[in-house]
């Protein structure tokens, strides 16, 4: 059973942001709306001190809250792990964004541009007015996962299948595939790895896995 | 602040404001009235005026999440998923809970009272279960939020009942049984709010905002406003008890409304984000875990 | 309806640490996406992929104050309140307004009254500007001196000292760790997660995957320390210590056999005798230095076959000293060898000293020492392209701020050393040099090693003897004059001391020649009055040359003082071919060698021209058009147009489009990677984006080509450069400049450490400020999301940069930021005793109490978007000052700063 799922590697991210650019840039989202973001996160005290950065967004969890509470079946978990928004269902109802324990859901009730009022012409040749005052979300590129399984590519593989921010990852970090499939760069990454899962106490079971050491060899925990 | 420093600990949930509170309020409040009423009613009170208010405060709540949806054109979407959603829930028993109300004020009371009375508590149900599942607000899917948001409900429905004893009508006669019912309910919500407060998990200034709203909404609230309904019904003299659990009826109802308004606007922190394990950078341990603002 | 969507190959070469790929999607005609170049994965160092800062380029070429047109002057007063009026004129008058004045310029002469070029030209950007200006350098080629001197960050934002005494010591005019295959790193401030790009993001990640250790070691908690196994809080300034500190433990306290005594014997000038005087003692029939043969039990020169070179002692032999001017001849004098005079000079740089001097950890410096040795594998090998190599995986890094201003000679002389003790330099593994641009040829590193004098490598110092000294400065920074360092490649002009020639403009030294100001200055891609130093005074002395030509992209705060804006086809609306590959800046180590194209994506914006167009005209007008393609012919474009078996130069009396001189530069690029089998134009490199050809990882280490000369690593000791100082003394004493006599004092064929802090602590006091009324250093770092290609005025680049800690505001210690009273998000002044910046405070724990920090650079008043950031800057608060200039003519990012709430 196909789960597409990603896996943030925590040893390698060091918060550039290229991966959120790279997000806006391909889903055309407007200013200030990162569907994918890199935090910033200071731990310790002077001089023992840690900086880590962790990319986020939309778990698409196995039991998201968001399709949980939606009102109008517009948010829908895939059987393959993609949880989806149909834009034209939504009544911008805000619920799916207080449900999310991982902040994932944007609303914009205005359409806002870079430079003024007026969109620049890549902001025109891409302008969704869909998307205005509904829920919209990261979607792990679903158009591209599916348009390029169709082909026959492999997502997390080939890049025109796999997530934009996956392909822009200038340090390696960011990860796709299926996961359960032992051999996709996910279930291999993952393996090979100490990792965990955001909020999982919360029973979300999300699909996005944070990768913070090697698998350490010898006696098992 | 900047961006970076506000997204690396919880920040308020921007998405409901004041509409969303309203709709908690009017809700709440429209349908204890709409209970408290059929029980008066019972009891020989009026029953037209209350459950005109009642149903009002009910539509006027709904109203207000209308204009707060991005696509009121859209509304009926809402409609869509009974299966899991509350919201659809709430809405789907907000249909026969008007038409039992308008055929009950129509009947001036009668069986249809009854029944909107039942799907007032069956809205009142959904709403206190809307905010249980939004898993993402720490503060609203506690499960204690439920009987918090019923025994407000409940104790806003009596309070009403009691500020309505005070006018002049057959509902006078009934002041000191509602002061009655008042003490016991305001009793019940002051129990449940310490209890709802005291296991709450949830990040720092969602705590700091519900123990500021705390003084007002518990202490006189509850604590001010029960001794007083009760003073009411013991000691008042005829021509006081009345007024006196009709001011007690109003700090309650005050009270129920503030801190619902709090819970929604000035609580609603999200989760933010937590590490369980900081990275290993080459070599070295990977740090402990990491859960700013709480 | 289907969109016609088109992927545009392109380069992005913003910042030094590329070129990288990547493709601009194309929709119906409009830019939309960037996306790396997938396909250039497999010879990318960096996966293929482009920076965040790429992602940007689709707002730059929509950017709707982008100039659309050329702009004049109208208001001829200058000055940041004297609004220029700049008013739209045709490209016929602009052109022909800027060929007017260079005419002048020609019937004036190109040399004026002080001998300086007539003609100045800044592009800053460590010269990534010439990847985006076409054929301007052949039109700068053809028409003679040009004075590159006025600097936009040369020698105060670069690698300066590490440029010139890397280049001397190991060719490298910046040095990269070998990340592939390294296991341990020391960087001393060096950001690589934030300015080493791609390729060094990249090969980073890996190798943390893998297990490299790496020590950052800064005041603040950077990125890249972040990114770190250890950060250590290093007092600023106090670099050398740390590494002096670390050379004594590896010399005095660890066994002497576990370094690589072989290395040192044999491929370092350790084991040369050295005299009374500080010089080598020579041989004095051949000159050639001596060492102690053990096996002969004599004096032997040191290239003598078969000799068995004593490492340490003291030893009687007869020589001459050859020092300054003159010589000594000595009979039965005692010499030591270099290595033991290091030995006895390191002898009280103890580890708890440095640690002192560095207010780190008690146990750091010893514990990294024992480290360093530890995974320098002394004595192990690997092999590469069939050849057996030395394997040593240690290496250090420095970055900005160590390696430049005082303390960078000894930090880098230090550094080289380290890696010499463990035999860790240019080897797999170690530490390398990346690309030369004082030797030549710039191509090839390798190449660029010629046998000198002494068993060294030749190094074409600017002489300091009585008949070649350059007495007469050629351009207003000097070099050839006071920098014997900066040798005389096309690079060594813009590489003095830049910022003396806009101090000088302001006040003269003692017996130097007026620094005038140049009748004509061309300017592009680069914003000197934000990005150096006193910035409000270099936008005074900007607003004093005559006249300024600007390319231009928007109106910033150094074309404000231009008179005419000419508004070039940006990045990825004009086309230039590029050399990619080979070993280039910070960490571009490459497999492969080629060519990439950057090309129209889009049709360019408003009426702006490709730069080549530009240059074009400008050669016509000029009556330059012959030697300006002649230029080009020769390889001023990037390639020489003819070659073996190839002819595609240009006729040199016609005008030619960029469309046909690029395509004839493409076809020459296919013939030379192909040794003629391919002559692919223009159109072949549209499609496919670049051409490469694999070269031998050899390339990447200059260590076998040393060997294979049978030459030295100059190291330890500095006789050449001792001597060089000496002589550079007695020549400008003769002409009566004792100004530059501090400086001096750096040429130490062993440097000692000297108080680094305390020279700005001195200036600070020397410029009237109480060092308690100052108590902050101030440092600034890197920004990946803002730094270079203007894109400080990019929106997305400013969201982008609002996800990290610490933009946009002054970094505080959290604890000593509440000690004065100050919280998180309170406006702050922080003020030097020249000036003072503002902006809201940052509480952070990843930063020395006694440390302050700015990142990147802004106070912007005219390019449009960033003049609304009010963002603070350290570079109006940091003085420019000789007090604070080192040998080699650079200064560094600190000042002393008090802070306080407003």
């Amino acid at each position: 059973m196909t789960r597409w799922a990603m896996a943030a590697d925590l040893r390698r991210c060091i918060g550039c942001q290229t991966c959120t650019a790279a997000c806006r840039q391909a889903n055309a989202t407007p200013p200030d709306v990162q569907w994918r973001t890199v935090l910033d996160l200071e731990t310790g005290e002077f001089p023992d001190v840690r900086r880590s950065f962790v990319p986020v967004g939309c778990m698409h969890c196995g039991d998201p809250p968001c399709e949980n509470v939606c009102p109008t079946t517009a948010t829908k978990r895939r059987a393959d792990g993609m949880v989806t928004i149909d834009y034209d269902l939504c009544i911008g109802c805000g619920y799916c964004a207080v449900a999310c324990p991982y902040q994932a859901r944007h609303i914009v009730h205005r359409a806002r541009f870079a430079w003024s009022a007026e969109p620049a012409p890549n902001e025109r040749a891409r302008f969704d007015a869909r998307r205005i005052a509904v829920a919209t979300k990261c979607t792990f590129c679903v158009d591209r996962i599916d348009a390029g399984t169709a082909k026959g590519l492999k997502p997390g593989v080939d890049p025109e299948a796999t997530p934009a921010c996956v392909n822009s990852c200038i340090a390696g970090a960011l990860v796709f595939g299926d996961r359960d499939d032992p051999a996709s760069p996910v279930a291999q990454l993952l393996a090979e790895t100490e990792h965990f899962r955001m909020h999982e106490e919360l029973g979300t079971d999300p699909g996005m896995y944070y990768v913070f050491d090697a698998r350490s060899r010898g006696e098992a925990a | 602040m900047s961006r970076a420093a506000d997204q690396i600990r919880p920040w308020h949930q921007a998405n409901w404001d004041a509409r969303a509170a309203a709709n908690f309020i009017g809700g709440g409040s429209g349908s204890g009235l709409l209970i408290a009423g059929a029980i008066a009613h019972a009891a020989g009170a009026p029953y037209r005026a209350l459950a005109l208010t009642a149903l009002a405060l009910i539509a006027v709540g709904l109203t207000c999440v209308a204009l707060e949806i991005g696509r009121p054109w859209r509304a009926l979407n809402v409609f869509f998923h009974p299966q899991t959603s509350w919201m659809t829930r709430e809405s789907l028993v907000a249909v026969p809970l008007f038409a039992a109300g308008a055929a009950a004020l129509w009947q001036d009371g009668g069986a249809y009272a009854w029944a909107a009375a039942a799907l007032a508590a069956a809205f009142l149900w959904c709403q206190a279960q809307i905010l249980r599942a939004a898993k993402g607000i720490p503060a609203w899917r506690a499960p204690r939020v439920v009987p918090l948001i019923l025994s407000t409900g409940l104790v806003e429905g009596a309070g009403l009942l009691a500020m309505a004893c005070a006018l002049p009508s057959s509902a006078h006669a009934l002041a000191r049984p509602v002061s009655a019912a008042l003490v016991a309910l305001l009793v019940l919500r002051a129990v449940v709010w310490q209890m709802y407060r005291a296991r709450l998990e949830a990040p720092k200034r969602a705590l700091v905002a519900l123990d500021r709203a705390a003084p007002l909404f518990h202490r006189v609230g509850n604590w001010v406003a029960a001794p007083l309904a009760a003073i009411a019904v013991l000691l008042a003299p005829d021509a006081v008890a009345a007024p006196l659990g009709a001011v007690a009826g109003a700090i309650a109802v005050a009270a129920g409304w503030q801190v619902k308004f709090v819970l929604v606007t000035r609580a609603g922190f999200n989760q933010g984000f937590a590490l369980p394990h900081l990275p290993v950078r080459g070599s070295g341990t990977p740090g402990p875990s990491a859960k700013p603002g709480w | 309806m289907a969109a016609k969507i088109r992927k545009v190959p392109e380069y992005c070469y913003q910042c030094v640490a590329g070129p990288d790929l990547l493709t601009v999607k194309v929709q119906d005609g409009v830019a939309t996406e960037v996306e790396p170049n997938f396909a250039a994965a497999a010879i990318h160092p960096g996966g293929g992929k482009c920076c965040v800062k790429a992602y940007g380029l689709v707002q730059k070429t929509y950017n709707p104050h982008r100039l659309a047109q050329p702009m004049k002057r109208s208001n001829p007063r200058k000055g940041r309140s004297q609004d220029p009026g700049f008013v739209p004129i045709s490209w016929d008058e602009a052109l022909d307004l800027v060929a007017g004045k260079l005419g002048e310029v020609r019937s004036k002469g190109l040399l004026d009254g002080s001998g300086y070029p007539r003609v100045a030209a800044s592009f800053g950007g460590g010269g990534t500007p010439t990847y985006y200006m076409g054929t301007f350098p052949a039109f700068l080629a053809a028409w003679g001196p040009i004075d590159f001197s006025f600097g936009s960050g040369q020698g105060v934002k670069c690698y300066h000292s590490e440029h010139l005494y890397g280049e001397l010591w190991h060719r490298a005019f910046t040095v990269s760790p070998d990340t592939p295959t390294t296991e341990y790193v020391l960087s001393f401030g060096a950001n690589t997660e934030a300015s080493g790009g791609v390729a060094g993001t990249w090969r980073h990640a890996e190798a943390r995957v893998r297990g490299l250790k790496r020590v950052q070691i800064e005041p603040h908690l950077s990125i890249t320390g972040a990114a770190s196994a250890e950060w250590i809080p290093i007092k600023p300034k106090t670099d050398a210590a740390f590494l002096f500190g670390l050379i004594h433990a590896l010399l005095h306290e660890l066994p002497r056999a576990r370094l690589d005594v072989p290395f040192l014997r044999v491929r370092t000038g350790s084991p040369y005798l050295v005299g009374p005087s500080g010089y080598y003692l020579r041989d004095p029939a051949t000159r050639k230095p001596l060492m102690w043969d053990v096996r002969r039990a004599s004096a032997v020169a040191f290239d003598t076959p078969g000799a068995e070179p004593a490492l340490e002692g003291r030893f009687t032999v007869d020589a001459v000293e050859v020092g300054a001017d003159g010589e000594w001849a000595h009979a039965r004098v005692e010499g030591a060898t270099a290595f033991t005079r290091l030995v006895e000079h390191m002898a009280q740089y103890t580890p708890e000293w440095a640690e002192r001097v560095c207010d780190i950890r008690p146990g750091a410096v010893r514990r990294i020492a024992g480290e360093y040795l530890d995974h320098a594998r002394v004595g192990a090998t690997t092999v590469i392209d069939g050849v057996e190599l030395p394997l040593r995986p240690v290496a250090i890094a420095l970055g900005k701020t160590v390696t430049n201003g005082w303390g960078g000679y000894e930090c880098c002389w230090a550094r080289t050393l380290a890696a010499c003790l463990v035999g860790a330099l240019e080897v797999p593994g170690g530490t390398l040099g990346t690309t030369v641009r004082l030797n030549r040829p710039a191509t090839s590193r390798q190449a660029s090693v010629k046998a000198g004098p002494d068993g060294f490598m030749a190094y074409p110092m600017n002489p300091t003897d009585r008949e070649h000294w350059a007495a007469q400065p050629k351009v207003r920074n000097a070099y050839s004059t006071l920098v014997p360092l900066s040798a005389n490649s096309p690079w060594s002009n813009a590489l003095g001391p830049t910022h003396l020639a806009w101090m000088f403009r302001k006040e003269s030294p003692d017996n130097w020649p007026l620094v005038t100001a140049p009748d004509v200055w061309f300017v592009y891609r680069t914003n000197p009055a934000i990005s150096f130093w006193d910035t409000p005074a270099i936008g005074e002395r900007i607003a004093e040359f005559p006249f300024v030509v600007a390319f231009a992209y928007t109106v910033d705060e150094t074309n404000w003082m231009a008179d005419v804006l000419l508004p070039e086809r940006t990045d990825i609306e004009s086309t230039q071919l590029i050399r990619i590959g080979g070993s280039k800046f910070i960490e571009q180590f490459w497999d492969h060698e080629g060519f990439a194209l950057r090309q129209p994506a889009v049709v360019p914006r408003g009426d702006t021209r490709d730069f080549t167009d530009i240059a074009t005209a400008l050669a016509a007008r000029t009556g330059l058009l012959e030697k300006y393609n002649e230029a080009i012919n020769r390889g001023a474009a990037g390639v020489a147009l003819a070659g073996d078996g190839f002819d595609f130069r240009l006729e040199p009396k016609a005008r030619h489009s960029a469309e046909e001189i690029w395509d004839r530069v493409c076809r020459a690029a296919s013939a030379e990677l192909t040794g003629g089998a391919a002559s692919d134009g223009l159109d072949w490199y549209r499609d496919h984006g670049y051409r490469t050809r694999p070269i031998s990882r050899l390339a990447w280490y200059l260590y076998p080509e040393l060997v294979k000369q049978g030459l030295r690593f100059e190291m330890p000791y500095q006789e050449r450069l001792a001597r060089s100082g000496s002589e550079l003394g007695r020549r400008l004493h003769s002409r009566g400049i004792r100004w530059w006599d501090t400086q001096l004092s750096e040429y130490q064929a062993l440097p000692a450490y000297k108080d680094f802090p305390g020279i700005w602590e001195s200036h600070t006091v020397a410029q009237g400020g109480r060092l308690e009324d100052f108590p902050f250093w101030l440092v600034t770092s890197r920004s990946m999301q803002y730094a270079w290609g203007a894109n400080a005025g990019i929106p997305l680049m400013d969201e982008m940069a609002g996800n990290l800690q610490g933009h946009r505001g002054v970094v505080i210690n959290a604890a000593r930021a509440r000690s004065l009273d100050i919280e998180e998000g309170d406006l702050v002044e922080v003020r030097s005793t020249l000036r003072a910046t503002r902006g809201p405070a940052i509480l952070r724990e990843g930063i020395r109490p006694d440390t302050a920090l700015i990142l990147g650079q802004f106070e912007h008043w005219a390019t449009p978007y960033a003049k609304d950031m009010h963002a603070p800057s350290m570079n109006s608060v940091t003085p420019m000052a000789l007090e604070l200039t080192d040998a080699t003519g650079s200064a560094a990012d600190l000042v002393r700063v008090a802070v306080r709430r407003v």
